[in-house]
């Protein structure tokens, strides 16, 4: 798609910002327009990476999810560790990778409960594998345009 | 004062289709049709005056549960012209949550004359026939910054410790403020000293509960974290106002902060909880480590405890700054919430959620050693 979408979101974002926000009144309407361009902003930055971080995260999540299921004491929850770790992402769409994650973080969530109430070095080596991935998760997610 | 967990979700139901037709309600409201209502509602209310006039009548950006808008009263009292410049706070039609009006008013009410500064409310109006919602009207303090962007202009950056000093004195100021002589308890719940982390974790829990759009794993680890390490009581009971962050308060060109505003969410509880909530590393606009991007965490924390008679003990601060995480992941995920369910267009809500929701999580990851 040329031009390219991101050099085109480029444009759109400089144009409401220096063309068109200072032309708008009152100055509710013209927060709101520079608001609009901050989020241009945010969507050129995620469309770059939206599939690789989609992708290097189910990833990594189902290798905790098969490194963590034979530590699991709840059979149930270890069958579906076990399950979802043999998945892969056959559809490289972002609503598909996106609807993947979603379940992942959903069993994520479960998993570290269940480790947290684990005794021993094991479940505390997990327990800091599990923090590791989410460390990770937010600084694929991290905006340049955030405070933090 | 906020409503209980139970009728909470009924509630945000209630003011997210409220908000879909305000957002109507503002467009097709003629301004001069509005302006000649609201002359008439203020003729009323101002006896002896005669020729009252509105002008000007603006919205402006601001306080994102109620409508803010700006005007200019005049009129003459004793055949002198008096002029007033007021902020008029609207709520969106059919909205249940008068409480939080109230508080609102009741709020600035009690905190006017006090070594808080605080605009002068002057009028609560609760029947919606005059403009067709509740509404109230308070004083507008003109020629003021607020925005955290100011303070890093080459003219504010030099005072931005002037301004740290008071913010954190006047936090200090409300902390020691006493919630029963402010005339604040029947208005505002009271909890036991022991069980206001309770009530405020099992709040914004049910909001997350309610509205969050993905699973937030780093948040859930939180609130378990918090379950399980409670916080020791509250040393007193005071007035928090939920919301004591650069940018709800208004600084002048010398640094001075001549008001705080936004107390919509204030309640009483421990005061910790506004302590933690302002030095949040989310606020950290300069990305310089300071605290609400003005003085470093220590001293913000030193000064709050002169100022209030306090003491900011570690441990328990560590965990209202962690509860800081969960009430502002809460307050991200709900906004995105409403955005994308079109119950409210502002493209705030939308990009709070994305880039304020990425930060919390990175703040509560540092707050528990996790971030690389």
């Amino acid at each position: 798609m040329k031009p390219d979408p991101g050099h085109v979101l480029e444009r759109m974002m400089q144009s409401l910002v220096t063309e068109i926000a200072p032309a708008v009144q009152p100055a509710y309407r013209q927060a709101t327009v520079t608001i609009h361009a901050m989020m241009l902003a945010a969507i050129r930055e995620e469309m770059d990476r939206a599939v690789a971080r989609r992708v290097e995260e189910n990833r990594a999540l189902r290798a905790l999810f098969a490194e963590a299921a034979p530590r699991v004491r709840d059979a149930e929850l270890r069958e579906r560790l076990a399950g979802t770790a043999a998945d892969t992402d056959v559809s490289l769409r972002v609503p598909d990778l996106d609807a993947a994650n979603l379940a992942l973080r959903a069993l994520l969530i479960e998993l570290h409960a269940h480790v947290e109430a684990l005794a021993g070095e094991d479940a505390r080596r997990l327990e800091a594998a599990i923090w590791r991935e989410l460390a990770a998760s937010t600084e694929r997610r991290k905006l340049s345009i955030a405070p933090l | 004062m906020r409503t209980s967990v139970a009728s909470f979700a009924r509630l945000r139901l209630l003011r997210a289709a409220a908000w879909h037709v305000a957002g109507a309600a503002c467009q097709n409201d003629p301004v001069s049709d509005l302006e000649r209502r609201l002359a008439a509602y203020l003729a009323g209310r101002l006896p002896g005056a005669s020729r009252v006039e509105v002008s000007g009548l603006e919205r402006i950006p601001g306080g994102a549960s109620r409508e803010t808008s700006r005007f200019v009263l005049r009129f003459e009292r004793d055949g002198e012209p008096v002029e007033r410049r007021l902020i008029l706070r609207r709520d969106p039609p059919g909205s249940l949550i008068e409480t939080d009006r109230r508080v609102e008013f009741a709020a600035y009410r009690a905190f006017h004359g006090t070594p808080v500064p605080v605009p002068e409310a002057l009028w609560l109006e609760e029947d919606p026939a005059p403009l067709d919602h509740p509404f109230f009207i308070m004083e507008e303090l003109t020629g003021l910054e607020s925005s955290f962007q100011a303070l890093l202009t080459p003219a504010f950056l030099p005072k931005r410790a002037r301004i740290g000093q008071r913010k954190w004195t006047i936090l200090g100021e409300i902390a020691k403020a006493d919630p029963e002589k402010l005339g604040l308890v029947g208005l505002m719940p009271p909890a036991a000293l022991d069980a206001c982390w309770q009530r405020e974790l099992a709040y914004w829990e049910h909001v997350l509960d309610q509205d969050e759009l993905e699973p937030q794993p780093i948040t859930r680890a939180v609130i378990r974290w918090l379950r399980r390490n409670p916080p020791p009581p509250a040393q007193k009971l005071s007035v928090v106002h939920a919301d004591y962050r650069t940018g709800n308060f208004l600084f002048d060109a010398d640094g001075e902060i001549r008001a705080i505003l936004d107390w919509e969410m204030a309640h009483l509880g421990d005061p910790l909880e506004d302590l933690a909530w302002g030095i949040n590393a989310v606020w950290q606009w300069s990305r310089e480590g300071l605290a609400g991007s003005l003085l470093p965490k220590a001293e913000a924390i030193r000064i709050w405890e002169a100022a209030s008679g306090l003491v900011a003990e570690p441990r328990a601060l560590l965990w209202w700054e962690l509860f800081s995480c969960v009430k502002g992941q809460g307050i991200w995920v709900s906004g995105g919430h409403e955005y994308q369910n079109g119950a409210n267009h502002d493209p705030v809500l939308g990009m709070s959620c994305w880039m304020m929701g990425n930060a919390q999580d990175r703040a509560a990851l540092g707050l528990l050693g996790h971030l690389p």
